[in-house]
């Protein structure tokens, strides 16, 4: 069998051996933009967490469950995040409405338990295009860190906290 | 048989049935919403239109008998039009509900509107819409997606005569109502054993079970095809799982060979298999290993003169074989060993494995058939199988505190109604009590030591129905490594004990 040698020893030219050049480069770079950063203030870090750069619209963060605009949950309970999760990290428990809550869900089924384990996620928005009813979204910003394992298992309270805009299919 | 044409084919199909039920046999399927191979022909929801070479108009396939030489057609243009427009006709009033509904995934009008219907409606009206309401004691009516194909009234009719559904109201209006059946006094609620079996029934989601409402969708389940264990009728049925945890009961796969219907005892008795069960050896109520608890009873079973076994209804064939062969070497070591299968009321009964009604015995166990061939049964009576048990040093129980056999899960209660566990209670019999079983219970904390066992979804065995034909059981579940049936644990706990001692 033949072997095809793929990996050569790079041949130093002899102007490389300095080192010089090389750094000075480098230094010229840092130099431009020290120089854009103290004189033009334009630099592009920014102070996270106080500052949040704007997301593109498309970005996938945590998730939040929306609200129709008569302010009823849109989630049915039909299972089809759970379902597609590749990750399984969707739980929900469905039951019935109760008579004396009918005006918050449009229809007679509702998630009872819907939980989320974001350490689980993979944020691959799945779940997102499998809703029929434009519930769940991936878009409640970037998950902060939390202390306790437990807090990563967000649910329906926290998930509920945004409200969701008129059209089904679109993002706020 | 005859011969008849479709579509320029020739078939030779049975004379004595109908297009659809003909067509079917030779592989072609004619869509039908209110023909049931069981039920009368309705003609209702004429989904089924055909071409009949010479007839002017569309027929339709459930009504019509097949003819020697018959030409028809089923896949021309005419027809694939007719279907779109039954079936535009047939959403007009309903809802777009697929989400929240139970039916969806196994839903007639779903696969239907999907295969041969249009995408879209031109019904600009509102639609009719009202509450869903109560119709049984585990039913409930959605009217707002039934399509009027008077299925459910024709079952209550022909096969329960017990015409206690109607449909009542006109046109757009009429829907499926609860009336007096004509027996009764007043309206009353449907509260017979097949609810489960209306549901079924149903092409949509109108009738649905309260039991398994909303507990899952129908595309988690995994299948197996088995019978079941609610009575020596030994249905065939298909086990939905899903998580390792039965769900419900279904009909067989192929209807056709197997019967159409289920009955709710053993439909929705099924979910007891996988709830509270016992998964670890116990002495006295306290899970132990099982050479600890061995050791513990260990001078007892070896001091034990007289033994009884009760039970063994619930056994697999195999499992009632082996069991006798062990106790046959039990009464060979000397031992005064007596085995009786007779543990409910009716058992001691001369006549006990009537029908109830066309599918369902009253003997509630499995496999009562088989049990009374293998087991001698010493005892003609209830006193002096007592007065035995009161004699026994040792008693086995095989199986017999286990749910859905003795109790159901939700009804504890229903555990301390049982005869056998009133006689151990009042004789004050659970100091010598091994208790083989499937459930943890009140009955597995008090004996004296209590041995796990797998139940009839995780073994693969054969059983005898009420006829004496042999029915085989498939593994649905998944049981914990280590489980082992009734006759392997005995097996396992006498060769340990005989160890021990050669040990010590
Ligand atoms: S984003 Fe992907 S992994 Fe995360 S919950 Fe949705 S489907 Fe599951
Ligand atoms: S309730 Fe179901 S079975 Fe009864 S008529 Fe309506 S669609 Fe048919
Ligand atoms: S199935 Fe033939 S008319 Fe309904």
């Amino acid at each position: 069998m033949g072997v095809v040698k793929v990996k050569q020893k790079y041949k130093w030219k002899w102007y490389e051996k300095f080192y010089f050049i090389s750094i000075s480069a480098g230094m010229l770079t840092t130099m431009k933009y020290f120089l854009k950063c103290a004189i033009l203030r334009k630099q592009v870090t920014v102070q996270y967490p106080e500052e949040i750069r704007p997301l593109s619209s498309r970005f996938r963060g945590r998730h939040t469950l929306k609200r129709d605009n008569k302010g009823r949950e849109r989630c049915t309970s039909c299972f089809c995040c759970m379902w597609v999760c590749p990750a399984q990290c969707i739980h929900i428990e469905a039951a019935k409405v109760p008579e004396n809550e009918k005006e918050n869900y449009p229809e007679d089924k509702y998630a009872k338990v819907f939980n989320i384990d974001t350490l689980r996620c993979i944020f691959c928005g799945l779940c997102e295009e499998a809703c029929p009813k434009g519930a769940i979204y991936l878009d409640g910003g970037i998950p902060m860190p939390e202390d306790d394992r437990d807090d990563f298992l967000i649910t329906k309270d926290i998930l509920l906290e945004k409200e969701g805009g008129p059209i089904i299919g679109t993002r706020m | 048989m005859v011969t008849i044409t479709v579509d320029g084919k020739e078939y030779s199909v049975d004379e004595n049935k109908n297009l659809v039920d003909a067509l079917k046999e030779v592989g072609i399927h004619i869509p039908t919403f209110c023909y049931h191979p069981k039920l009368s022909v309705a003609g209702l929801c004429r989904l089924c239109l055909i071409e009949i070479e010479g007839v002017p108009k569309l027929q339709i396939g459930c009504g019509t008998a097949v003819k020697d030489g018959m030409k028809i057609i089923v896949t021309s243009e005419k027809i694939i039009k007719a279907r779109e427009a039954i079936m535009e006709f047939q959403l007009i009033n309903h809802p777009l509900d697929c989400p929240v509904c139970d039916k969806a995934g196994e839903c007639k009008l779903q696969d239907y509107s999907f295969s041969s219907g249009t995408s879209t409606t031109r019904y600009k009206e509102n639609k009719r819409t009202t509450p869903e309401e109560e119709i049984g004691d585990n039913l409930l009516i959605n009217h707002n997606r039934c399509i009027m194909c008077l299925r459910c009234v024709r079952f209550q009719k022909e096969i329960l005569n017990d015409p206690r559904l109607e449909r009542i109201h006109r046109g757009n209006q009429s829907m499926i109502g609860c009336i007096s059946n004509g027996k009764d006094e007043g309206k009353k609620l449907i509260d017979h054993n097949y609810q489960g079996a209306l549901s079924d029934l149903c092409p949509v989601g109108a009738l649905l079970n309260k039991d398994m409402l909303y507990k899952s969708r129908v595309w988690w389940y995994d299948r197996t095809q088995s019978i079941c264990h609610g009575c020596s009728s030994l249905c065939k049925i298909t086990v939905d799982v899903k998580n390792n945890e039965v769900y419900r009961y279904m009909p067989p796969e192929d209807p056709y060979n197997n019967g159409y219907f289920i009955c709710d005892q053993g439909r929705f008795s099924a979910e007891d298999f996988t709830k509270e069960r016992l998964f670890s050896y116990a002495y006295k109520g306290i899970n132990k290993k099982s050479p600890d608890v061995f050791s513990e009873i260990k001078n007892t079973w070896q001091n034990a003169q007289s033994i009884v076994f009760v039970g063994g209804t619930t056994e697999s064939n195999e499992s009632l074989e082996k069991i006798k062969e062990i106790i046959q070497s039990m009464i060979k070591t000397g031992k005064n060993v007596k085995w009786e299968y007779k543990t409910m009321q009716y058992m001691w009964e001369s006549n006990w494995a009537e029908e109830v009604d066309f599918l369902m015995t009253s003997d509630k166990r499995p496999n009562s058939k088989k049990a009374r061939e293998v087991i001698e049964g010493p005892f003609s009576n209830e006193k002096d199988f007592i007065a035995a048990l009161k004699n026994a040093d040792i008693i086995f129980s095989l199986n017999e505190f286990s749910a859905p056999y003795s109790y159901r899960i939700n009804d504890e209660n229903e555990l301390s109604e049982n005869i056998l566990y009133k006689i151990f209670e009042n004789e004050n019999l659970w100091g010598k009590i091994i208790n083989l079983t499937t459930h943890d219970n009140n009955a597995s904390k008090k004996a004296l030591a209590s041995f796990p066992v797998k139940a009839m979804t995780e073994i693969e065995n054969s059983f005898t129905d009420k006829k004496g034909e042999i029915k085989k059981t498939k593994i649905s579940v998944r049981p914990p490594e280590g489980l082992r049936n009734t006759a392997e644990v005995l097996e396992y706990f006498i060769n340990s004990v005989e160890r021990q001692t050669a040990i010590a």
